[in-house]
């Protein structure tokens, strides 16, 4: 009878808790399996093999060659080191300017909330319609940015010719991914803002600490949280960057030197056709991305601290 | 209190996963293009309808891809309903593409991994050979009925382009070849009423046209990849391969393909060529419409295009100027249509295949610029009559290799190209280093 009672209650148990979970969750793991997981543990496959696209059963194993046919590759270094200067320049700038917009924007203000709408309105444009209008202003011959430096501040005397030089082309790219995601990091930021309560302040200023101190003793603390996701979050973007590459240096020209990892990637997979070595770089950007994560919620793992 | 709560918490996961559920089931039914004919649109009274429905003959849906433009596509549109009233059994569900050759590469690419291609499609000549090597087409030769016809009444060049190890792959829809367009207004300004005649009257032309710091330039090319240059590759002499396609060494580094890029080379640094072709520039048709660049060299569509562009800007077409030896000449494009191998309905397909190469259906869509490939409508009056020069125009044109790995040639000459415009290596040592890749390609 006993046993029998025990059972009862884990059979009810599990109609009433567990079962309804389950099926709670199942669409959410089902996608998460059939558009995630699945497709990353095939092209895991993938790159290990010299790839046959039209009859797979035909592929021959190559092992890691594919993974150090990337380190050998100049293209792919050159890749990794622009996604680099694009990730760090776009970040820092982000986190920063995010910040202070978002504390200007914690004010009482006239028009708040007017200039956060103005600032959020970047990111909810699409990455095709920003990069096109870059496109327009940054343009080589005909370009508004050529004319109010040339023509208006007389800077240069010749046109920019932005997206042919390596170096040059930095100028846009980051300059878009700024202005498109600081709005972004300051509605983070203005969430964090808001969770320090405002007794602390008022304590603060009754012992007498100025803004500057206020600052920095309560505000850039107790955003640690906040600090620690934004950094991770932008950190990952910038490695992935690839619409605005794609659209604007059609992925790489002139001579493959402005790719991103990702576009460069693309054209190996999709141009060139060598699916196994696409994979392989897209698992070395995997790689890279997760011991960034790993190495930033290490170095900055600590709890708020009120 | 607490099993009705948790009764209410079965029973809402459980909708839950049928709304999901269903919302998958519905998202899997086909959704029909826009061309596709829908016969519910003259039903008028709902009672009428089921009386008629079961009557109807079992139809069968032919899949089609394309990357067509908006005009053509609308006049596409045309030919699909002529061949649905001639073949009420038959349904053309037709897929267009964006027209550059990136998304409709990608989507064929996908469709290959899903194994999910459509039954035929519309592709650029120099793609055949690559999907034939692939294994992914259907040989036409032997199946389809009528192949020997319209193999016979087609330009030979043209059905070339679809010929890979023995078989043919493909018919060819369609031909193309570029040509000189210059702006009469702008030449007529700098004191010029002629298109130049030879490629060296053409450099001259070209920076007697240009005012670099106004960024105005005689010539324009639409990047560095081989179809923008071709044209002049061709006429001056140049080689990629040889025809038997085993060496490049002689070809594309040869005297001649190096005196085509050394020309381009000077024109980029004298400031007689658009700096555009390396990207971040003035595109060479609007800067040809809007004057600032004098002559570009483009195809048959251009006409159709300015129509929508420029309304009241008049087109004028030139043969390509003679290079050394005092002959023109050009590169060969345009787009063959092919079955595949997985195609559900091969007969229904072979059908449509036939009515796209019928002279009817050619004539359709000659009316925006697209020319048919047929000999016999080489001199028909409905044909529009700027036509005339691009027929003349390839009968000197030459086809781009026709090889499996043509794309990555492609490249190699591209990438050529750009350290030669950017001055990283010389002419000769450049194209050197792409025969060397070619070579490689060719094994």
């Amino acid at each position: 009878m006993r046993a029998q009672s025990k059972h009862q209650l884990t059979s009810q148990r599990f109609f009433h808790d567990v079962l309804p979970t389950i099926i709670f969750l199942l669409p959410g793991f089902g996608l998460f399996f059939l558009f995630m997981l699945g497709p990353m543990g095939y092209s895991l496959r993938m790159s290990f093999y010299n790839w046959n696209l039209a009859n797979p059963e035909m592929s021959t194993w190559v092992g890691f060659d594919n993974y150090i046919k990337a380190l050998n590759d100049p293209v792919f270094r050159h890749a990794v080191l622009n996604t680099l200067i694009y990730t760090i320049i776009t970040v820092s700038v982000q986190m920063v300017l995010g910040l202070c917009v978002a504390v200007l924007l914690n004010q009482q203000i006239r028009g708040r909330a007017f200039f956060r709408v103005s600032y959020y309105f970047p990111v909810i444009t699409s990455w095709v319609i920003v990069s096109v209008l870059f496109e327009y202003l940054f343009n080589g011959q005909v370009g508004l940015v050529n004319y109010v430096l040339k023509d208006v501040l007389h800077i240069t005397t010749t046109n920019l010719r932005w997206f042919i030089d390596d170096r040059l082309f930095f100028v846009p790219m980051t300059l878009l991914a700024i202005w498109k995601g600081v709005g972004w990091t300051t509605i983070i930021y203005l969430a964090g803002l808001q969770a320090i309560p405002a007794e602390l302040y008022e304590a603060a200023t009754v012992d007498g600490a100025n803004g500057w101190q206020r600052f920095r003793f309560i505000t850039l603390p107790l955003l640690r949280t906040t600090l620690v996701y934004l950094l991770i979050v932008l950190v990952i973007g910038g490695l992935n960057a690839y619409v605005s590459f794609f659209l604007i240096t059609n992925g790489g020209n002139p001579l493959d030197r402005t790719h991103s990892i990702l576009t460069w990637m693309y054209k190996v997979t999709f141009l060139k056709r060598d699916f196994g070595y696409g994979a392989a770089i897209s698992y070395w950007l995997t790689l890279f991305v997760f011991l960034i994560s790993l190495l930033q919620l290490k170095l900055l793992q600590k709890t708020a601290d009120y | 209190m607490k099993s009705q709560k948790s009764i209410l918490k079965l029973v809402s996961a459980i909708i839950t996963l049928a709304v999901f559920l269903t919302a998958c089931a519905s998202a899997t039914t086909p959704v029909a293009d826009h061309a596709t004919q829908q016969p519910a649109a003259n039903g008028s009274t709902a009672t009428e309808a089921p009386a008629q429905s079961p009557a109807s003959i079992a139809k069968v849906t032919v899949t089609y891809w394309h990357s067509m433009s908006n005009p053509e596509t609308e006049q596409f549109n045309k030919v699909i309903a002529a061949f649905e009233a001639a073949n009420p059994d038959i349904t053309i569900e037709s897929t267009r593409y964006a027209s550059d050759d990136n998304s409709f590469q990608n989507a064929m690419v996908t469709a290959m991994s899903s194994k999910t291609f459509p039954d035929a499609a519309r592709m650029d000549i120099a793609w055949v050979s690559q999907y034939a090597a692939d294994g992914v087409l259907m040989p036409l030769d032997g199946q389809m009925s009528d192949f020997n016809a319209i193999s016979k009444a087609v330009f030979p060049g043209p059905l070339s382009t679809n010929f890979y190890q023995g078989h043919y792959y493909g018919l060819p829809l369609d031909t193309n070849t570029q040509v000189l367009l210059w702006n009469k207004q702008v030449f007529q300004a700098a004191g010029i009423n002629e298109p130049p005649k030879t490629l060296t009257e053409f450099a001259d032309v070209a920076c007697k046209l240009s005012d670099k710091n106004k960024e105005i330039y005689g010539y324009a090319q639409g990047g560095t990849y081989f179809w923008a240059s071709a044209p002049i590759f061709y006429a001056m002499g140049g080689k990629i391969v040889d025809d038997k396609q085993t060496t490049a060494t002689g070809y594309i580094n040869g005297p001649q393909s190096v005196a085509a890029f050394t020309m381009l080379k000077s024109l980029y640094d004298k400031g007689c060529m658009s700096p555009n072709l390396l990207g971040g520039g003035i595109a060479t048709d609007a800067g040809h419409g809007e004057g600032k660049y004098a002559m570009i060299i483009d195809g048959p569509w251009m006409v159709d295009k300015y129509k929508s562009m420029y309304p009241d800007f008049q087109t004028n077409f030139a043969l390509i100027p003679t290079g050394p030896d005092g002959t023109t000449s050009s590169v060969v494009g345009g787009e063959d249509v092919v079955i595949f191998n997985s195609a559900k309905n091969k007969e229904a397909t072979m059908k449509w295949l036939s009515y796209l190469m019928s002279p009817d259906a050619q004539r359709i869509m000659a009316e925006v610029g697209i020319m048919p490939t047929l000999a016999g409508l080489q001199n028909d009056p409905a044909l529009p009559p700027y036509f005339g020069i691009f027929m003349e125009q390839l009968k000197t044109a030459q086809a781009r290799v026709p090889h499996p790995k043509w794309s990555q040639m492609d490249d190699a000459i591209n990438q050529a190209y750009q350290r030669i415009l950017l001055g990283e290596q010389p002419v000769q040592a450049s194209l050197d280093q792409a025969a060397e890749e070619i070579n490689a390609l060719l094994k």
